[in-house]
């Protein structure tokens, strides 16, 4: 068996074998899940596999002081720990790979629109050339142009980097936050250094509670034990000695692995891996390997960036024709073509959205998730599964009493987070009796100096279960150490797995007895076993039949809760027998152990964090299905998803049907069972067709007893239902399943490095409730970039409209190519970011997650509305405004029709207007940077009736409030200031093609405001009379 | 974070792109049926024509509150521009360079001032009353026929020597070429505020000189005046048949085979001519060369 599991463990990492030689053993299926995804990396392998070829665990202590010329009690000389430290680098995970930053910022310089706005510098400097080969005289407009495309595309560029590496370095420096430290022998003396210093060769000591700082061999050890969950899986603790009990280091007793926990007992032991060297380091990388792809907002931006590149570049040539078959000169028609880009581009708008995104990431953090990647706020949003942990994000990971049974009743206790008092029936005598078990057959202890620490917070050097009665009889009786102290213990036994019991034998506080009391606590049938009379309020009966069956029921109903049920029993020992002087000798046993008196049960519970049964409704009612996924037992687990809603009250499973109508499980429609429960080991056996089948049909599915691979398994099952999923988990073998997942969330308290690492979201607090509010958020925030996205290309219409006109009708440019830079990247960047602030217009939490196919971002109804609705009716505005500015300045609409060549011939010096009055060049082009400065004007102000009718897509502006949302305010002062020092301020600078403008022009546009703003009313109007018409179906976006 | 990308074959997206343009079981046609695609454009044409009405009403109102006589605003017109004929444009503004001896060189010089004195014939210049007053004819009414104001009359014969009447070739061959300098129109403009009539004034640009000789000049009429009768102009619709005060300066030294820079500046009170970001204001400039 020994040597097939060894070779089973190379299987597993180098994964070239098949899974049914995985089949074969317990330890092997471990690692199954991991298998496939680490398949294909093949000769980063072949390294692995000869680095696991560890044998440590064969040698004797002699041989591996050799090994590692090192020395088993006086440790490492500092010198050589510093020289192999230098060699092998620090003990620490190194971080995944990252793409170099260079790579990172040249892909924020040619994504998105930045390819668009390159393309146009580049026509601009070639257009320049040209001019400039023909005429030497030849304007540097284009130049300029070109150099501001440029720095635009540089400046997002930059700025899109410095949002991603900010958010990156929230991370790091989380990760960071707590160095851990270890205590090694060097020079023969006890030192405490950070972890991240041990070298191979260190002798360390551990104790309960700490985490195992690096791989080691096991040297002495004393009632060590580990928890290997975060490596196999398995959540029972394990024992460490030094003796090589296996072939495969995995299963042998005298390895500790890096980054699990020691629970209890102490240990030495000799360092033989570091860092990524060590087993878990080793698998943390390999699970980095599956696929980092595309987040849904990701995915949802490219597909906007398509769409608005398309129409940009398919306007641009369709005119570009145009244009060449108006006659015009290719040369004009390439700059024609570079305004039609600039303008069909929304600049500013990618900048926007990251800030919205790294906005809601902050509001996220606060509410304690913490987003390791941008794109991830909205993931959460368009979750539909959410693949649960139990112990520690459903549960408060800390067992604690829910049940007593004593005098033939059931009490139940209170289980919330801070509790302070317990409120069941305390006057019976046999509670009195209870109490003092409780209290005294118990090892555990409260860690000294925390007098001023709530009880719930102290921390206990002891077993959860043990620490679970402590803080219970603490909360209640006060003082629990004193007590102690009053009932001198003279003999104990502490409990192992052969007796099922723990008892105690203490002198009583009452000095007028001077009887012994004998306690015990242990597994129920073996308590009742051992005694003949029970405590019914606070007298001794014979224990009959009738008693016993009193028990049995209440056993099984206390067991059947999933809780774990303790059975207390106590004997006064007779004093002639027993008196002071008594030797009791806990290895003869030379005191009675039966014909005890019962007293009572008491039953644990890991119970659920109070906030989580809301936190599952609000799933439920927002259509995400919650999947429970743990490693516990099926009853636990399914006591749990009850009392947490996840199996809600009235649904039943196949079994549970089974038992109902009395037929075997074979008969039960599966159909009719809302409910599963799924054992691991049948997930085993399940194909995926199987397993998809479960998926489908159930909507409230508890998977237990699985192991952390099965999740990955479960994980792409959800998948393939094209559902979002979200995932937690915080061991280093939930890795792959973060990975894999649509997001992954690590636990922060009680989670892994490697887990953090592979997630794209840290749960500071390890609530799933905090998942819910980041699913809020998520929703909010793509609600909200509509908005902004639509906001934003609206205004793109009435800056390409003037372009279309200009070349078609000949009239003066009405708004210049850098004007339209002024816009997108001026006054309407505030706005656009003051859209993520908005509030939500309903309950999202109400509605289903969107379909990640069919939802999308930029729908055919936004581009629509915006594009051919609003867009359309700004210019019409904006062109009102430039009617107006010449008119009024003797250019009548008329006479600008097909002016184009003589209003632009430096040569004509005297051209005539509508009155007969003479223009130069110059003249002309101040009236022609007025035109853009009233059209710019005109914009900005129907931009603000934009911004404002943006803030909702259903409901009316008055519903909404206008002045709850009071960034959007900022946002409107902001457009009106830029445009103020624009005109005024910079308008004397001719570069900018600015000027000051008469008062009057500023509200040429207004009544088109107006009317933007009435329509857009109407059209909420008509959507919220009549749902699902034509109309709704057309005009919601 | 995974897996939701889509990868699809080329052929596979030809697919759907047809699936799109014409799907056989809904009977759409991109998308829409064609009831829908009636419908919605019925709303659209709808959509279109209420807003076109509504933007034809918004000109119109602007329209009506337009003075048909004078502009609102001359932000831009507050001194006049001044052009010359002949106008021959190079790389950097007015260059007139031609060669003596070469008639073809400035043919098209003297071509262009008589087609530009075509306009001032005194059949062109019938509609026009005689003045002789030299203050501004300021006209308060619509005396004129046609509810209009009258315009003086400006023949090309005031330009004696550069009328192109008596000498068709206007000095080019001689190399005493003349120019006519125009000032621009501008409606209810008035040169100055006293009774000075604006004055040309060409000089060599000094710059450019080192050995200064001053440019001697023949203006016509004669002091290089344009008469206050010109002015004010009431614009087009007052005064259909208005027509520009002209005066042309004929340059009686300049150096041969040798670019030299002039000046022509407009002297008057209200007329500016240190814009520096309009070179045509009250003033122009040119360089001529005159090859022998």
């Amino acid at each position: 068996m020994g040597k097939k599991k060894s070779e089973v463990y190379s299987v597993e990492v180098n994964g070239i074998k098949d899974i049914e030689t995985t089949n074969e053993g317990d330890g092997k299926e471990k690692y199954r899940g991991l298998k496939d995804h680490l398949g294909h990396k093949k000769d980063h392998q072949k390294e692995l596999k000869k680095e696991l070829d560890l044998d440590d665990h064969k040698l004797n202590a002699k041989e591996l002081e050799d090994k590692y010329g090192t020395n088993i009690i006086r440790g490492l000389t500092s010198t050589k720990a510093a020289e192999i430290l230098a060699r092998d680098g620090p003990n620490a995970l190194s971080p995944p790979k990252e793409t170099s930053e260079i790579i990172k910022f040249l892909k924020q310089m040619v994504g998105g629109f930045s390819i668009l706005l390159w393309a146009g510098a580049v026509l601009c400097w070639i257009a320049f050339g040209i001019q400039f080969a023909k005429d030497k005289s030849a304007s540097m407009d284009n130049v300029y142009l070109g150099f501001v495309l440029a720095l635009v595309v540089i400046f997002t560029g930059i700025f899109a980097y410095y949002q991603e590496a900010k958010s990156t370095n929230i991370i790091a420096s989380f990760s960071k936050m707590i160095p851990r430290q270890a205590l090694v022998i060097r020079d023969g003396e006890k030192k405490e250094i950070p972890a991240g210093q041990l070298v191979v060769g260190d002798i360390v000591e551990i104790k309960g509670g700490d985490q195992i700082p690096a791989d080691i061999r096991i040297l002495a050890s004393h009632g060590c034990k580990v928890d290997n969950s975060s490596l196999t899986g398995e959540s029972e603790a394990q024992s460490r000695s030094c003796d090589f009990t296996h072939e495969n280091p995995l299963e042998t007793k005298n390895i500790g692995f890096y980054s699990t926990t020691c629970l209890e007992g102490t240990a030495t032991g000799m360092v033989i891996n570091t860092g990524d060297r060590t087993i878990i380091g080793r698998i943390a990388s390999l699970a980095s390997g599956v696929g980092n792809e595309k987040t849904p907002i990701a995915i949802e931006i490219e597909h906007f960036v398509h769409i608005v590149a398309g129409v940009a570049v398919s306007i641009g040539v369709i005119f570009f024709i145009i244009a060449v078959s108006m006659k015009y000169p290719v040369l004009e028609s390439i700059i024609f073509l570079i305004g039609i880009i600039v303008a069909n581009v929304p600049e500013g708008l990618l900048a926007a959205v990251t800030v919205s995104l790294s906005l809601t990431a902050k509001r996220m953090a606060k509410k304690n998730c913490l987003v390791k990647n941008l794109e991830a706020v909205e993931t959460l949003g368009s979750t539909s599964i959410i693949c649960s942990d139990k112990t520690g994000t459903l549960t408060q990971n800390r067992m604690t009493v829910a049940h007593l049974w004593f005098d033939n009743q059931i009490y139940q206790a209170d289980t919330s987070e801070d509790q302070e008092a317990q409120i069941f029936d305390q006057s019976s005598a046999t509670w009195a009796s209870l109490s003092k078990i409780v209290t005294l057959c118990n090892r555990a202890e409260f860690r000294p100096g925390q007098e001023t620490v709530p009880i719930m917070k102290k921390i206990v050097v002891g077993d959860a279960s043990e620490t679970a009665l402590l803080k219970f009889s603490e909360v209640i009786m006060g003082d629990i150490m004193e007590t102690r102290k009053r009932n001198r213990k003279v003999a104990e036994i502490p409990f192992n797995s052969t007796n099922k019991f723990q008892l105690s034998i203490h002198e009583t506080d009452d000095p007028n007895d001077k009887r012994f009391l004998l306690v015990m606590k242990g597994a129920p049938e073996r308590i009742l076993e051992k005694c003949s009379t029970i405590m019914i309020n606070g007298q001794e009966q014979p224990l009959n039949e009738s008693s016993a069956e009193a028990f049995q029921t209440a056993y099984m109903e206390l067991g059947g809760l999933g809780e774990r049920v303790l059975g207390f029993c106590h004997l006064y020992l007779p004093e002639d027998e027993f008196p002071d002087t008594y030797p009791f000798d806990v290895e003869t046993m030379n005191f009675p152990t039966s014909d005890l008196c019962f007293v009572g049960l008491l039953s644990l519970i890991d119970p659920p964090r109070s906030t989580v049964p809301d936190a599952v409704t609000k799933c439920r009612s927002a259509g995400i299905k919650v999947i429970m996924v743990t490693g516990d037992h099926p009853i636990t687990a399914k006591a749990i998803a009850k009392s947490v809603g996840i199996i809600s009250a009235n649904s039943e499973t196949v079994e549970d049907i089974a038992k109902r109508l009395n037929v075997p499980v074979e008969q039960v429609n599966k159909r009719d069972a809302k409910a599963a429960v799924v054992n691991g080991m049948e997930l085993k056996e399940m194909s995926q067709e199987q397993l998809d089948e479960v998926l489908i049909n159930h909507t409230e599915i508890v998977f237990a007893r699985t192991s952390p691979q099965q999740k990955l398994i479960i994980v792409e099952g959800c998948q393939r239902q094209d559902a979002v999923v979200a995932v937690t988990g915080d061991g280093v073998n939930d890795s792959p399943a973060l990975k894999k997942a649509d997001i992954g969330i690590a636990m922060g308290i009680a989670g892994s490095d490697a887990a953090k690492n592979a997630a794209d979201m840290v749960l500071l607090d390890d609530n799933f409730a905090s998942i819910v509010t980041g699913v809020e958020e998520g929703r909010l925030i793509f609600d909200n970039l509509k908005k902004t996205i639509a906001f934003t290309l609206t205004k793109n219409i009435a800056e390409l409209c003037p372009f279309l006109i200009f070349i078609i009708a000949g009239i003066p440019l009405p708004i210049g190519t850098i004007t339209i830079l002024f816009i997108d990247l001026g006054t309407d960047i505030i706005p656009s970011i003051a859209l993520a602030y908005e509030k939500a217009e309903s309950d999202i939490m109400n509605r289903k997650p969107r379909h990640k196919k069919k939802d999308r971002l930029v729908n055919q109804q936004l581009a629509l509305y915006s594009y051919l609705h609003i867009g359309i009716l700004q210019s019409l505005g904006a062109f009102l405004a430039y009617f107006t500015v010449y008119t009024e300045q003797g250019f009548r609409p008329t006479r600008l029709i097909f002016l184009r060549s003589e209003w632009e011939d430096g040569n004509i010096n005297d051209l005539e207007d509508s009155y007969g009055q003479e223009w130069t060049r110059y003249q002309r082009k101040y009236l022609e940077w007025i035109g853009y400065t009233s059209f710019f004007v005109a914009i900005m102000v129907q931009q603000i009736a934009d911004l404002i009718i943006r803030k909702t897509r259903r409901n009316s502006i008055f519903q909404q409030g206008l002045f709850r949302n009071k960034v959007i305010w900022i946002g409107i002062a902001s457009q009106i200031i830029i445009a103020l020092i624009l005109s005024y301020g910079f308008g004397s600078i001719t570069a900018m093609n600015f000027t000051t403008l008469r008062v009057q022009y500023w509200f040429v546009a207004i009544p088109y405001a107006i009317v933007i703003w009435l329509y857009d009313e109407f059209r909420k109007l008509l959507i919220r009379r009549y749902p699902g018409s034509w109309w709704d179906k057309n005009m919601y976006y | 974070m995974a897996a939701l990308q889509e990868k699809k074959t080329c052929s596979q997206r030809m697919e759907e792109f047809r699936h799109y343009c014409w799907n056989p079981d809904t009977g759409q046609l991109l998308g829409r049926t064609l009831s829908k695609w009636v419908w919605i454009s019925l709303y659209y044409v709808a959509f279109y024509v209420v807003m076109s009405g509504l933007f034809a009403l918004a000109i119109y109102t602007l329209m009506c509150t337009i003075d048909p006589y004078t502009p609102d605003y001359q932000d831009q017109l507050k001194s006049p521009g001044v052009t010359l004929r002949p106008d021959v444009y190079g790389e950097r503004g007015l260059e007139i360079f031609y060669n003596v001896s070469d008639k073809t060189s400035w043919k098209d010089l003297t071509q262009t001032l008589h087609t530009f004195l075509s306009g001032y014939t005194p059949a062109a210049q019938e509609e026009n009353i005689n003045c002789s007053f030299e203050q501004y004819f300021i006209q308060k009414e619509f005396r004129a026929p046609n509810h209009t104001k009258f315009s003086c009359k400006f023949t090309a014969d005031m330009l004696q020597n550069c009328s192109g009447l008596t000498d068709p070739n206007f000095g080019f061959e001689e190399g005493k070429p003349c120019f006519i300098i125009k000032m621009n129109r501008i409606v209810n403009f008035l040169p100055s505020n006293n009774n000075t009539a604006p004055r040309v004034d060409c000089t060599f640009l000094e710059e450019n000189h080192k050995d200064f000789t001053p440019l001697e000049v023949d203006y016509y009429p004669s002091n290089g005046t344009f008469s206050l009768h010109y002015f004010p102009y009431y614009g087009k619709k007052a005064q259909p048949h208005y027509s520009n005060p002209l005066v042309a300066a004929k340059f009686l030294n300049i150096p041969k085979n040798k670019e030299v820079i002039i000046v022509c500046k407009i002297i008057a009170e209200n007329v500016s001519f240190d814009n520096p970001h309009d070179p045509y204001e009250g003033k122009v400039e040119f360089k001529l060369k005159i090859q022998k």
